[in-house]
């Protein structure tokens, strides 16, 4: 039975996936999206991860789709299509330049730490027996792989930089 | 006589469910009847004693209603949104306990139909879900009136959904647990209860009740003088219907939670070994008085700006919600041990 539903729910996510692609409006790519993370969800619950299902529901599903759908309303991007891509051209400025070498440095640091704080990866005799034990995900989250977690907070903080700086040279080319 | 399993399950999601949704209906009716005492009228009483069959009514008529679609609007949509309004709200009763354990012909049965470790989180993953039912309602109509509604219901529950977070969470701290069963079960007697413990929080939970509601004083989804309906204004028939459905499930749900996370839950004030529809008696009163509360205030008090609104929600909720999470974290730490 739950082998009939792991596939099944496979099935669901990578249709949704491919919706999100193949999808024509934007609207269709998000609820695409959205049904791909509950498929995603339903298989955690599957895996007896419950605390990682709710959250991925509660982050992705309740969140961060929400603001998807803010912008794609806001913006009322029903019949873009093409004004999605991005100018190849190089940035020019030196500021820009060092903050892309800054991002680079932090992704290879962030990864070089998870590399390395994850090296014994599971306790001896397999894996815990409480997979989903609440106070165990912490102390693993803050305790032994607090440095790549920061790392991670830290990249998505250039991450969205960086996306500011891109959508600002962006508008100030279609000014001109 | 053994009865299986399975059939407890069954009786327990229909009572609770249908619970949860005659007291919508009935809600339909309070809304009118004590809105009418507050001013000095009747109210409904024409269809059964005292007007209580006036929600079947409503329900007949909405059925039997015929239903527009607008022009431009995306069918799939429009017709998808009331369902993902509905939906969620109705589904996070699941892990409300609204007992301690039952004891029927010698048997124990836990009132709650699901007891899940994560109760918390879930119920707080899909109350969240309930915007995208406003936000595509909205959205789907192809009505600017919808469309406005829709983008302040989903910006409001955005900004109120972190203070309710974040005060769940300075509870959740404090017990230890996410399971709504074992918070209710630690607040076994009177002084015990959580809003002794965290009186901050208690109030701004009520408040934010309100908010994530989209309920009066903070009903800017469907502020009638400037949005004619707000998101639903395209809706007709039983998808309007759905929709009010959904928001009166969602007041409800809240209700019982804030009953369970602050007063205690089932638990009886100096009488700790109540028998268990007692303490059932008594988290229905508790809840009661939180939905009379969501009544009394609508039919009292004046609508807020909606920059007043945000104002509140950003500079004021939000850092007293952290502001009490950051001192129950530190006496945790520093305090009790």
């Amino acid at each position: 039975m739950s082998e009939f539903l792991f596939y099944l729910l496979s099935v669901i996510a990578l249709v949704g996936g491919l919706g999100v692609i193949f999808s024509k409006s934007p609207m269709g790519s998000v609820l695409s999206l959205l049904l791909s993370f509950f498929a995603l969800a339903v298989v955690y619950l599957l895996a007896g991860f419950a605390f990682m299902a709710a959250v991925q529901i509660l982050v992705y599903a309740g969140a961060i789709m929400v603001l998807f759908l803010f912008v794609i309303m806001l913006l009322n991007l029903g019949g873009m299509g093409t004004r999605f891509e991005l100018s190849a051209a190089p940035l020019s400025s030196s500021r820009a330049k060092l903050a892309a070498v800054v991002a680079a440095g932090v992704g290879l640091a962030g990864l070089i730490a998870a590399q390395r704080a994850s090296l014994p990866a599971l306790p001896e005799g397999g894996a815990p027996e409480r997979i989903d034990d609440i106070q165990q995900i912490a102390i693993a989250l803050f305790g032994r792989y607090s440095l790549p977690f920061q790392a991670v907070s830290l990249l998505l903080l250039v991450t969205m930089v960086a996306v500011l700086v891109l959508a600002k040279r962006r508008g100030k080319e279609s000014a001109q | 006589m053994d009865v299986p399993q399975p059939l407890i399950w069954i009786a327990k999601i229909v009572v609770i469910f249908g619970g949860l949704v005659g007291t919508a209906a009935l809600m339909s009716l309070a809304e009118r009847k004590v809105s009418a005492w507050m001013q000095y009228r009747i109210g409904p009483n024409r269809v059964g004693p005292f007007g209580l069959l006036q929600p079947l009514a409503d329900g007949i008529k909405f059925i039997f209603k015929e239903e527009l679609i607008p022009a431009g609007a995306n069918k799939f949509m429009f017709r998808l949104a009331p369902a993902l309004s509905a939906a969620p709200a109705m589904l996070t009763m699941a892990v409300i306990p609204i007992g301690g354990t039952a004891v029927i012909a010698g048997r124990e049965i836990p009132l709650s139909i699901a007891d899940v470790d994560i109760g918390v989180l879930f119920l707080l993953a899909f109350s969240g879900l309930s915007i995208y039912g406003v936000i595509l309602g909205g959205w789907a109509s192809n009505s600017k009136y919808s469309l406005l509604g829709g983008l302040r219901a989903s910006a409001q529950m955005i900004s109120y959904e972190l203070t309710l977070i974040l005060t769940i969470l300075a509870v959740v701290a404090l017990e230890g647990t996410l399971n709504l069963r074992a918070i209710s079960e630690n607040q076994a007697s009177i002084g015990q209860w959580n809003i002794w413990t965290q009186p901050l929080a208690f109030v701004l939970f009520t408040i934010t009740m309100f908010a994530e509601t989209n309920r009066h004083p903070f009903d800017f989804a469907e502020c009638e003088p400037e949005l004619v309906g707000g998101f639903h204004t395209e809706y007709s028939a039983m998808r309007f219907a759905l929709y009010f459905l959904g928001e009166y499930c969602a007041m409800t749900v809240l209700s019982c939670l804030n009953a369970t996370l602050f007063l205690g839950g089932p638990s009886v004030p100096f009488w700790p070994e109540a028998p268990w529809f007692i303490g059932v008696a008594a988290f229905c009163l508790k809840a009661g008085f939180f939905l009379f509360l969501f009544l009394w205030v609508r039919w009292s008090l004046p609508r807020m700006r909606f920059d007043q609104l945000m104002r509140l929600g950003w500079k004021v909720f939000l850092p007293l919600a952290l502001a009490n999470l950051l001192v129950t974290g530190a006496f945790i730490s520093f305090g009790a041990h």
